[in-house]
């Protein structure tokens, strides 16, 4: 029904006039589904988009996956990896006046390790040892290990973003802050819950100033309502990455309108199926190398996601770091699939669809999240593929809470896995796998090679030699192929429909982010 | 009489309120997801099972569950309705900054409900071309028909993108309560139009109506005079029992055109598992649902003064 919906919807905007956009003031007008909520750099309920046009990081991470100097100027490692000394720059002010200097990154980073619990996904929380102020305007990082991502994590979107010592509440930022004062371009002048947000320029910004004035940043809800927003130019600018605020159609629907441009980013994160090795069926390694057989990935990356992101041979998109590893691939090849089935003793009596073996029948469950429209029709192609070699495959679709307490109980045989792309693949995607609450830790329970593939990724991670490093990943990404225990589908790409009247509309390296600050209307 | 029939509603409504609180309460702690890990969850916060026995102490969950019922009634009625999971903040600060937008709406959308049904009423009882009752009732019925997301999306895409005489979304802008009220009020206008006119049908029927047009009355002054007046109190029980079910039932046209109320409230609420939340919302609108019961009986013993010797 919302896909007839959303067709009608499409079909209104193809018939209708073409409406100018509105571009009072200089200032953009920008609609999410989410409201910005709580944009507190150190905690997880606020809009990562949001956070980082206010908050700003030492370090920058760039597309090939090195850093650059950002609040910190330059930096020293030293040669047993364990300590980082940066050099900040003396002209950066927080928007509220407060001087920006190693005494606030020390107050920040301390306020970050003091809810360690919160942060439990990034590896470099708990290698953190200490932050010393060593001048002004010079800071020191000691860590446990040689934790090798360090600079990479100390760039992602939070929660090593800083906010002003001022706006901490007793010395602490973990129960909340006073207001929002960061060193970042934009600065929060306004903000009506569940409404709207307007971000102004910040007058004191150390950098190149924003072109725009402000960029409104409102709440629609609803996919459909966006669209129309957008056509009749209530806003000027839809960004979302893997279908969260746009689907395939609009994009489409939308390119071939003249006032309308879109951009798609270049391959970020991986979709991929992970197989459960830990249910009786998918256990046998035999069984899920035929489901690797059996799936046709072309007709998923053409038919349901009309080319809009690449096939995956992969795990990890090759141009993420340490990923450009020739492993086991597997090609869609049916036969293959229902010879390798019968090897694992499941046989198709005469006249049935569906395999048997000692009376039980050869069923599957995938468990996805309703929210996510392209996954129902890729598990929909999926459960075709898998009726060809007699598999059968029932398909749950659950909203997001109870999607995730199956995945946390590990009660299904396949669910989709995707990574949150660069700049966190590989490093955290892998160190992820770890935790119970991950649909990949409860796939890899049934894996003899478990307690290995854990030694590899903590070696790999603490390894200051770079070729042990890639050796280490090699051998992860080897192992996981051979084990065939995810199907690697596509890689995700973001996706933007905006007003022509915008330029210079772009991506960062993070699909989380949105770069406004390099964004204008046309003179 | 009155004030004591008042209070003995009043009254009453303690019991079914604290029947209310506790099927509310049971029935949200059957949910298959534990209420600490969701919490844990939506902080980012990886829920160990460390982590979960600290957050299921924190929330007070380890506690039997008539204890917890009982401490979680006292806070009630101190009007702490708790911590959203969700967002963090207070429960009664969010739901009553979201009730005004809600109350908004529901009020301009009864009163167009209202008016539209009255007078359509009107024309389909004093028309004398039978066909002109028929088609205002079959359009007004196939009105009632559609999915109003359906004609939400229409409407928008008519009205505010290719006419531009309202906003998309939102409550920003003057005008923008209409295009959410107009769609919510086509379903209340059909069933306000049948209640209406059915009532006032029953009274047409009636021997005093056959003298006041033999005393020479027009059918206009019959109406306004009588027929009105007769049909009122049957049909304002069901007006009035349906401006609370108007109040919880915004929910999906709040999505839709953004509005910022207790509707959309409650779905972010649902899809997180916001149970504190839940519980607040469901309170919230049994209670309106008591005091409008009781408002209107109270007005229909005023109306109908057969009513209060019973």
């Amino acid at each position: 029904m919302k896909k007839v919906v959303g067709l009608f919807a499409i079909l209104l905007m193809l018939l209708s006039l073409s409406v100018n956009a509105k571009r009072e003031n200089n200032e953009l007008d920008y609609a999410s589904t989410k409201d910005i909520m709580d944009i507190n750099p150190h905690l997880y309920l606020g809009e990562m988009a949001a956070q980082n046009m206010v908050f700003e990081p030492l370090v920058l991470n760039r597309e090939d996956g090195g850093v650059s100097p950002f609040l910190a100027k330059r930096w020293e490692v030293s040669a047993d990896g364990k300590s980082y000394r940066f050099y900040l720059r003396d002209d950066v002010y927080f928007n509220d006046g407060e001087k920006f200097n190693a005494q606030a990154v020390k107050l920040n980073i301390d306020a970050v390790l003091a809810n360690k619990a919160r942060h439990a996904w990034m590896g470099l929380i708990n290698e953190i040892n200490q932050v010393n102020v060593i001048d002004a305007d010079t800071v020191e990082l000691t860590l446990y290990h040689p934790y090798y991502p360090t600079l990479t994590e100390l760039g992602v979107t939070r929660p090593f973003r800083f906010i002003s010592p001022k706006s901490f509440i007793h010395g602490q930022t973990k129960d909340g802050v006073k207001d929002y004062a960061g060193t970042g371009p934009w600065m929060l002048a306004e903000h009506k819950k569940n409404q709207y947000a307007r971000f102004v320029v910040n007058p004191h910004y150390w950098g190149k100033k924003p072109a725009l004035n402000s960029v409104v940043w409102h709440v629609i809800p609803d996919r459909q309502t966006l669209l129309l927003a957008l056509q009749k130019g209530d806003i000027q600018m839809i960004f979302g990455a893997d279908g969260d605020m746009t689907d395939m159609e609009a994009y489409q629907a939308f390119s071939s309108k003249g006032q309308f441009a879109t951009l798609m980013s270049a391959p970020i994160a991986s979709r991929a199926i992970v197989l459960n090795s830990n249910r009786p069926i998918t256990h046998d390694i035999f069984v899920r190398q035929a489901l690797e057989y059996a799936v046709n990935k072309a007709d998923i990356v053409t038919g349901v996601l009309n080319d809009s992101e690449t096939l995956a041979g992969t795990l990890m998109s090759p141009s993420a770091p340490y990923s450009d590893v020739k492993v086991k691939t597997y090609h869609y090849n049916p036969d293959k699939a229902r010879a390798l089935l019968t090897q694992a003793g499941w046989l198709l009596p005469a006249g049935q669809t569906v395999r048997v073996k000692e009376d039980e029948r050869l069923t599957l469950l995938l468990s996805y999240d309703t929210n996510n429209a392209a996954e129902k029709e890729i598990a929909e192609l999926i459960q075709d593929n898998f009726k060809q070699i007699g598999v059968e495959l029932s398909i749950i679709g659950e909203e997001k809470q109870a999607f995730l307490d199956r995945q946390k109980r590990g009660d299904f045989d396949l669910q989709y896995s995707l990574s949150w792309g660069k700049p966190y693949d590989p490093a955290s995607f892998v160190s992820s796998f770890r935790v119970p609450a991950h649909a990949d830790y409860q796939a890899q329970l049934g894996l003899a090679s478990r307690a290995y593939i854990y030694k590899l990724i903590d070696d790999l991670l603490i390894s200051t030699d770079e070729i042990a490093r890639q050796a280490d990943y090699r051998e992860l990404f080897e192992l996981l192929a051979d084990e065939a225990i995810y199907i690697p589908l596509s890689y995700s790409r973001t996706k933007v429909i905006y007003d022509r009247q915008v330029t210079g509309v772009g991506f960062n390296v993070s699909q989380y982010e949105i770069p406004f600050e390099k964004m204008s209307f046309r003179p | 009489m009155m004030k004591r029939y008042l209070m003995q509603r009043l009254l009453m409504m303690i019991p079914l309120m604290l029947m209310i609180s506790f099927i509310a309460f049971f029935m949200l702690n059957l949910v298959p997801s534990d209420p600490a890990e969701v919490a844990l969850r939506v902080s980012n916060i990886v829920p160990t099972d460390e982590a979960i026995a600290l957050m299921r102490h924190e929330l007070g969950l380890d506690k039997p569950f008539l204890l917890r019922y009982l401490s979680w009634l006292w806070q009630v009625l101190h009007l702490d309705f708790g911590q959203s999971f969700v967002l963090r903040t207070p429960v009664l600060g969010e739901l009553a900054a979201a009730l005004p937008a809600t109350l908004y709406l529901a009020f301009v959308t009864f009163v167009i409900s209202l008016v539209c049904a009255f007078s359509l009423a009107l024309i389909c009882l004093m028309t004398k071309t039978p066909w002109i009752d028929q088609l205002v009732r079959g359009v007004i019925f196939l009105l009632m028909a559609l999915p109003n997301y359906w004609l939400a999306l229409l409407f928008i895409w008519f009205f505010a993108v290719q006419l531009d005489l309202f906003p998309v979304s939102g409550l920003q802008e003057s005008g923008a309560v209409f295009l959410p009220a107009i769609t919510l009020s086509l379903s209340y206008i059909g069933l306000y139009l049948r209640l209406i006119r059915g009532a006032m049908l029953t009274q047409m029927q009636q021997p005093y109506v056959f003298y006041a047009k033999a005393r020479g009355l027009s059918s206009w002054q019959i109406i306004r005079r009588h027929v009105l007046r007769n049909a009122l109190p049957t049909t304002l029980v069901s007006i009035g029992m349906s401006i609370p079910a108007l109040i919880a039932g915004t929910v999906v046209i709040e999505n839709i055109f953004a509005w910022p109320g207790i509707g959309r409230l409650c779905i972010s609420a649902i899809m997180g598992r916001d149970l504190p939340m839940i519980q607040a919302y469901i309170l919230l609108i049994a209670l309106l649902f008591l005091v409008f019961n009781c408002l209107i009986d109270l007005l229909q013993m005023k109306l109908d003064p057969r009513l209060r010797h019973h």
